[in-house]
């Protein structure tokens, strides 16, 4: 099962992937990440799971938009393929077959919580 | 746009830790980063931020990093069967370099193994470091002040009371050869001491039978060494065994066997007898007889100067106030007593003494040998580098690395090196037997192969093996590719660096050699000056209480055999320092003291020795003063010192002990060397004395000396049956001053040879490689039409130029040194331009002897085989 398993920090790094379409590489996934979801990644963790990503077929990638910038190096453009999307979905539908069955869960906690609390309320205090 | 990079190190870290096929993505990617973070943070902090990145890029350090099946192994063995099929396809050029370094390396450890062993001489004692042999320092008038090892009988004993620094003493009294009885047979026993009973507590003499507590327990003890044993009792036990001393008429028990002393104590000794038998109260109170050793063993941390500052009140107070103006006391440690005893004299005590000068010289020459060699095994190799150059080229375009080529010819050094260093043991075990031979010393090549020695050989081979292999090696590496392909050997034709090794190598050959020179002429100038008397065809033996006794039957019958010239007697050899005593002589009114040396001798001394005589008359027995003792000869350094006043020396009155001896000068005798020639005549007078002798001196016909010396012995075996009959040649024995001088020039000529055979061989290995790589311009010249001699010529100029800067660098610092040595001595050469031209000259012919070889055959060769080659 290893080999389609979708890390959490991977899942993140492919949706990123995904929604930056054709200016996908490292650098700007480490943007993309801090802006939107706040966190902080080191470039080279985000390598670690671009490229195990790229083994296990999730992404495809080429290479161009080489800039002064760069030292005049190429970039490495990442794109989501399609059993990468299926996997994105797969996971999602997984999540949400989770969420399905969580508001009941959810409500129940709610009043033992409630009892919970009320039960403490009820102590006198000696002040 | 101007950008920053990115910090050097930490992306050649980065480079070394990702993948190659990432590197670029991952690299660009970090430039990126860093560009944006010298924007938004500063360059400082863009800085740090890419250094952490690069560490934490470890992480991806496994990553698309392909499997390489890399086996080494198969490149080292490519290596090694290259390197040997180098060593083949050249054997000429690889017997030279490898037997060339074996060479130096066999001499180098040689001469190790004989420092080690003068080294190592009284090292086997436990209280070394706090042993001291005492020493004193004469003044007796006229004779210079001089460093003795005697000192006095009372001496030990009262420094051991006075001072509580001492904590142990011993004296060492030799009684030489010693006529023994055991059962009525007469042995000898070779070197009998008497030593006090802590001699054994002191030094570590182990002990075979007895014990050292027990030993010399009784008046009457003896310890006796293991061959000695063996030899006197065989296999009976020796424990208990009466031995007689016929001479003394003691009788003594042995108590104890020891080992056979070993070669490195410069005590030697085979039997050990208590002291006290010859202790009394006379010999107790014998203050200014010195005819012993006395040693002392010291408390921990004593500050040696300052107890030597207190022995001049030691003695004051036992002898007299004027005692100071003869003597001083002096300590010197154990390990100084082998090695730093050259100038003592009346050292009879310091088995195989050498100069601590000597073993320095030793060491200098012995680097440079094994120097000289290594910068061969050096030039060599880098020459040979140019035959090599398309071995490198393919090496270079199949995609080796620089290091690559670098560590093959590095490997390969070494493993000449340690091809060398097989050879030159060899050549140890073959010459080692007359090595010991020549320079008298047990050495044993098994201590090469003791853990630490052997560890430390092989280091030091492999260094030399790196540091020879470095420069080649770097050389090799550095050929550029095509043209190494091409086959012309880079700048392998005119290498200053290599020219500067040759220069250097063969500078210190000639400084070795005219060193050399010089000191083996000084010798020989030595031993065949003319020492003012003749030692030729002399045998010299001991006489003993009891032969003296027939003194006169021995003369007469010696005399009477055909092949015997004449026959004298002495108290003292010549060929040594002559035991000093004090004198007196009336120079006009006044009666002056002194002191100088003195030997009793037979009426016919000076007419048997050929002394010439300068004044007065020679001794004769027709003068009844003559008979009394009461006449004196005196050499002219004394006379000189007699007449200082003015006054006639012959018929000056002079005495040498009371008024009991007064007589007067009858004669003047030229200056003779009785001592090293490296030492002035001292003062000296001659008398005859009714003493008895200690030794016969006998002179026979030259013609037939094995005739001479049968007669001698039958004469001596019918008068003294109970003596064996033992003789010395008298040169033989002046000869053996100069032994330690000798054996140094000796084992030096050999060197000096090896160096100049070692240089030669590299020379010969580089004119080759030169000759071989100028072969085409020498097959065009002879077509053009130069003649055998011109090529001979221009292939030889660039050695002739060489050598003569070698010679010149030599030369001075070869005068400063040899100048320097000379001046030690009394009677010595000068150094003439002759020997420098010589040298010179004979190195120069050497190499170019060993260029021409090389030139003529190319020379000679057809042309058209050398232009054919391409």
């Amino acid at each position: 099962m290893k080999g389609i398993h979708l890390g959490e920090f991977e899942e993140l790094v492919l949706l990123a992937v995904a929604t930056l379409g054709e200016n996908a590489y490292a650098v700007s996934i480490q943007a993309e990440l801090q802006d939107r979801v706040e966190r902080f990644a080191n470039v080279s963790a985000i390598h670690t799971a671009l490229y195990r990503m790229e083994d296990k077929g999730f992404v495809e990638s080429s290479r161009g938009g080489a800039t002064a910038k760069r030292g005049g190096k190429n970039k490495r453009l990442f794109k989501v393929t399609n059993h990468g999307l299926s996997m994105l979905r797969e996971s999602k539908q997984t999540r949400e077959s989770f969420w399905n069955v969580l508001p009941n869960l959810l409500q129940e906690s709610k009043g033992i919580r409630e009892s919970f609390w009320s039960s403490f309320q009820q102590i006198p205090t000696s002040k | 746009m101007n950008l920053t990079n990115p910090p050097k190190y930490s992306r050649r870290l980065l480079r070394w830790l990702i993948s190659e096929d990432l590197f670029d993505d991952v690299d660009g990617d970090l430039t990126e980063l860093f560009h944006d973070n010298i924007e938004a943070h500063g360059l400082a902090k863009a800085k740090s931020r890419y250094f952490i990145t690069v560490l934490l890029s470890f992480r991806n350090i496994h990553l698309r990093r392909k499997l390489k099946y890399f086996n080494p192994l198969v490149m080292y063995k490519n290596y090694l069967k290259i390197s040997f099929r180098n060593l083949s396809k050249y054997k000429g050029y690889s017997f030279i370099n490898i037997f060339g370094l074996a060479l130096g390396m066999a001499s180098c450890l040689l001469i190790l193994l004989f420092v080690n062993n003068e080294l190592s001489f009284d090292g086997f004692h436990e209280k070394k470091s706090n042993i001291y042999r005492l020493d004193e320092v004469q003044t007796f008038g006229a004779v210079s002040a001089q460093k003795v090892a005697l000192s006095m009988y009372p001496m030990g004993p009262n420094l051991l009371n006075d001072y509580p620094e001492i904590v142990n003493f011993t004296r060492y009294w030799t009684m030489g050869r010693t006529l023994i009885e055991v059962e009525n047979k007469q042995h000898y026993f070779k070197n009998a001491v008497r030593v006090d009973t802590s001699f054994l507590e002191m030094f570590d003499f182990p002990l075979i039978r007895g014990n050292k507590e027990e030993a010399f327990q009784d008046l009457g003890d003896v310890l006796i060494s293991e061959s000695n044993a063996k030899r006197l009792f065989g296999d009976a036990d020796p424990i208990g065994q009466l031995i007689d001393l016929p001479t003394d008429d003691f009788k003594f028990k042995v108590t104890g066997v020891f080992e056979d002393v070993p070669d490195n104590s410069h005590l030697q000794f085979d039997a050990l007898i208590s002291l006290r038998a010859w202790d009394d109260e006379r010999r107790q109170n014998g203050w200014g007889g010195n005819y012993l050793n006395t040693y002392v063993q010291l408390a921990n941390n004593v500050d040696i100067e300052a107890l030597e500052a207190k022995f001049d009140d030691f003695l004051v107070r036992y002898m007299d106030e004027e005692a100071l103006e003869y003597y001083e006391l002096f300590l010197q440690p154990l390990s100084d007593v082998h090695l730093g005893s050259m100038d003592i004299t009346h050292d009879y005590n310091n088995h195989k003494k050498f100069a601590q000068s000597s073993v320095k010289v030793f060491l200098i020459l012995a680097f440079f040998v094994l120097l000289i060699a290594s910068i061969n095994f050096m030039n060599l190799s880098t020459a040979r580098a140019a035959t090599r150059s398309r071995e490198v080229g393919v090496r270079k375009s199949i995609g080796a690395f620089k290091t690559q080529i670098t560590g093959q010819f590095m490997v390969e050094s070494v493993l000449l090196t340690l091809i060398s260093l097989l050879v030159a043991l060899g050549l140890c075990f073959a010459s080692i037997k007359s090595l010991t031979n020549i320079i008298d010393r047990d050495l044993s090549l098994m201590l090469f192969f003791e853990p630490i020695n052997l560890g430390i050989i092989l280091g030091v081979t492999i260094i030399i093996g790196l540091m020879s292999g470095v420069y080649p090696a770097l050389f090799m590496a550095r050929f550029n590719t095509v043209s190494a392909l091409k086959g012309s050997g880079g700048a392998g034709n005119k290498s200053l660096f290599r020219n500067v090794l040759v220069v250097f190598q063969y500078a210190v050959a000639i400084a070795i050699i005219i060193g050399t020179t010089v000191a083996t002429r000084q010798l020989n100038f030595m031993q065949n000056l003319d020492l003012g008397f003749e030692k030729e065809l002399t045998v010299v033996m001991n006489m003993f209480s009891d032969t003296n006794e027939k003194y006169d039957i021995l003369t007469t019958e010696l005399k009477n055999q055909p092949n015997v010239v004449d026959v004298t007697a002495t108290t003292q050899r010549l060929g040594n320092n002559l035991h000093q005593t004090s004198m007196q002589y009336r120079a006009d009114t006044a009666l002056i003291e002194g002191s100088s040396s003195f030997v009793a001798v037979d009426y016919n001394f000076m007419d048997f020795y050929d002394m010439e005589m300068i004044e007065g008359r020679e001794l004769n027995k027709d003068f009844a003063m003559d008979v009394a003792g009461r006449s004196f000869i005196v050499n002219e350094t004394l006379a000189k010192e007699l007449s200082a006043s003015g006054s006639e020396v012959l018929g000056m009155p002079f005495s040498f002990g009371g008024e009991d001896t007064l007589g007067t000068v009858v004669g003047v005798v030229k200056d003779f060397n009785y001592n090293k020639l490296n030492l002035k005549v001292e003062p000296l007078f001659i008398s005859r004395q009714e003493w008895g002798w200690s030794e016969v001196n006998v002179k026979i016909e030259g013609d037939n000396i094995t005739a001479a010396l049968q007669e001698i012995q039958n004469v001596w075996s019918t008068l003294f049956p109970q003596r064996p009959f033992e003789y010395e040649f008298l040169d033989d024995h002046i000869d053996q001053m100069y032994q330690s001088e000798q054996q140094l020039t000796k084992v030096i000529s050999v060197l000096s040879g090896l160096a100049i055979v070692i240089a030669s061989l590299g020379l010969f290995g580089l004119a080759s490689f030169t000759v071989r790589q100028r072969l085409k311009e020498m097959g065009i010249r002879k077509v053009l039409g130069a003649s055998v001699g011109q090529i001979v010529m221009i292939l030889s100029k660039k050695f002739t130029f060489l050598v003569l800067i070698a010679f010149i660098i030599a030369v001075p610092i070869t005068y400063y040194l040899m100048d320097g040595w000379l001046d030690s001595y009394t009677y010595k050469i000068t150094i003439g331009a002759v020997v420098f031209l010589i040298v010179g000259l004979g190195s120069w012919l050497m190499a170019l002897a060993t260029v021409s070889f090389q030139s003529l055959r190319v020379a000679k060769s057809n042309p058209v085989e050398t232009l054919r080659i391409e």
